[in-house]
């Protein structure tokens, strides 16, 4: 086959294949056990109702809050996270009173915290913007120290050699050779962002995605659930997409 | 390394005599190890590498390093360049003891290139040159050129995973010379390259030291490079390594064709414990 028609079927036709099956096995199911629309509505069914959806202001709302959430979130936790773990790694001594907190506080899953944060902050977006960011930072924090670890040392000697005080060495070497691997755990840490964003809004929220479905559900429109559910995966997907872009353009060097 | 210091086994005597001397300047561009020890520790034991090493580089000499494999010549590298600190003794350069860290008056070539992956060639010779105060063109500019001296002239926008390794070891020349130092340390340069290309190299390296006539210090493995190369050549014992021999190399001895060159040659072998005529 030629290459763009080969095109077609990795980016295209496999990838809709895997949909399919998916949806199959959905329409299977329900038919299969006679499932009322209550209980499991079927795929045509959710996929009317997203159309209504996205032809609301709420729901565009509702997306847009939980985006700005996590992006908030995210950068404060992103920037934070690799702060802290460049120090880490470049400073002995900080990296030994640091550690045990750090050790210790990362394994307080998000979730967690969710009961403190509505205490303290509310239904408001702080408290959200906050679980995001503490999610990001220790993924940010552990991968940052390891990264910069190890990183060749040939280069710290030639850095040294050409001139470079500790500062820019650190900047300039430690942290842009570390930088494809910082990448790749920014997109795993969207990814708990994400998921964090939206278990905090189903816990207590004023708004967003989380909300939107926990509502949904109480008022037993369950292709609402459903359709929020789908929404939640495809901008996670979009986001973790936006963030691999991003880093290839800017870290690619071949 | 001047013929009259090699009579002198090196060390006290030789650092009595220059702290007699007063001017600062006398030392100008002069390289001293003095009685250097160096260990590390290794799997929970201190592993002993240099075990009182001390010779001296006149200004503008070349001195080859040569010795069996593991027996710190890196090292020494390293403490001369202030990468290391010394257990005890002391290295001195313009007659002052060489500091930790940043020296402005050096210039090193590493065993492994030690490129920068994400800068172009180009880029990694000149961010030296950045980071020691010179404009962007400036830097760019003289970049270009050290290039085109190892002979890279059409590579200087690739990027080092697109060189072979014996192209990432000219880079790492080119990065070291274009500094301009006035000590010059040089870790095995010429080992990724093959045996033809080496001749060439060294050629044009010898040519490239005329420009300044910096001080070096020489890594190497291969005897009849040391010979080419060096004004004199230390050979060093096994680890934990002191100086076995400082042997003088004379203009004639580099002429392959002489007998000098073949005398010059074994002298050095048997030094390493190689024996010259092979037996059936």
């Amino acid at each position: 086959m030629n290459g763009p028609g080969r095109l077609v079927v990795r980016r295209i036709l496999l990838p809709l294949a895997g949909v399919a099956c998916v949806l199959a096995f959905w329409q299977a199911t329900l038919s299969w056990y006679r499932l009322p629309p209550i209980v499991l509505p079927s795929p045509w069914a959710v996929a009317t109702t997203l159309a209504e959806l996205v032809r609301t202001v709420a729901f565009w709302r509702d997306v847009g809050v939980s985006l700005f959430e996590f992006v908030c979130g995210y950068l404060i936790g992103v920037v934070l996270g690799v702060a802290l773990g460049l120090l880490m790694g470049e400073w002995r001594h900080f990296r030994m009173a640091a550690t045990p907190a750090v050790e210790s506080l990362r394994f307080v899953v998000p979730f967690a915290w969710i009961p403190l944060t509505i205490l303290w902050f509310g239904t408001s977006y702080v408290g959200k913007v906050l679980l995001v960011a503490y999610a990001v930072f220790f993924v940010m924090v552990v991968s940052t120290t390891r990264a910069v670890a190890q990183v060749e040392p040939t280069l710290s000697r030639v850095g040294t050699m050409l001139g470079m005080n500790p500062w820019r060495l650190a900047w300039q070497v430690h942290l842009r050779a570390a930088a494809p691997m910082l990448a790749s755990a920014a997109r795993a840490a969207a990814a708990i962002g994400w998921i964090a964003v939206v278990a905090a809004e189903y816990i207590g929220a004023s708004a967003g995605l989380g909300l939107m479905i926990t509502n949904a559900a109480t008022s037993l429109t369950t292709s609402v659930v459903i359709g929020g559910m789908i929404v939640i995966g495809i901008v996670g997907a979009g986001v973790s997409a936006a963030i691999g872009a991003l880093s290839r353009a800017w870290l690619d060097y071949r | 390394m001047s013929t009259t210091d090699v009579k002198v086994p090196c060390g006290q005597a030789a650092g009595e005599r220059r702290a007699a001397q007063s001017v600062a300047d006398v030392h100008r561009g002069e390289l001293v190890v003095d009685r250097v020890f160096h260990r590390y520790i290794a799997g929970g034991r201190p592993t002993e590498v240099l075990n009182d090493v001390s010779f001296r580089i006149d200004p503008g000499h070349v001195a080859c390093v040569v010795g069996p494999s593991g027996c710190g010549k890196s090292t020494l590298l390293g403490l001369a360049a202030g990468l290391l600190r010394p257990s005890s003794g002391a290295l001195r350069w313009d007659g002052a003891p060489v500091a930790i860290g940043r020296n402005p008056h050096l210039g090193m070539a590493f065993q492994q290139p030690g490129l920068f992956p994400w800068m172009s060639v180009r880029e990694n010779v000149a961010i030296g040159l950045r980071t020691r105060g010179q404009s962007r063109r400036d830097a760019r500019r003289v970049a270009d050129e050290f290039l085109d001296m190892v002979g890279l002239a059409d590579f200087k926008d690739a990027y080092p995973n697109q060189l072979s390794g014996g192209m990432a070891q000219r880079v790492g020349i080119a990065r070291a010379l274009a500094l301009r130092p006035r000590l010059l340390l040089l870790d095995e340069p010429f080992a990724a390259v093959d045996a033809f290309t080496r001749l060439k190299l060294q050629q044009e390296f010898k040519a490239l030291l005329r420009l300044d006539r910096p001080t070096v210090l020489f890594v190497t493995h291969d005897v009849p490079e040391a010979i080419a190369l060096g004004d004199a050549i230390v050979v060093m014992t096994q680890r934990p390594a002191s100086v076995q021999r400082i042997i003088p190399v004379s203009r004639e001895d580099r002429d392959r064709a002489s007998p000098a060159y073949a005398r010059k040659l074994a002298e050095t072998l048997e030094c390493l414990g190689v024996t010259s005529d092979i037996q059936d």
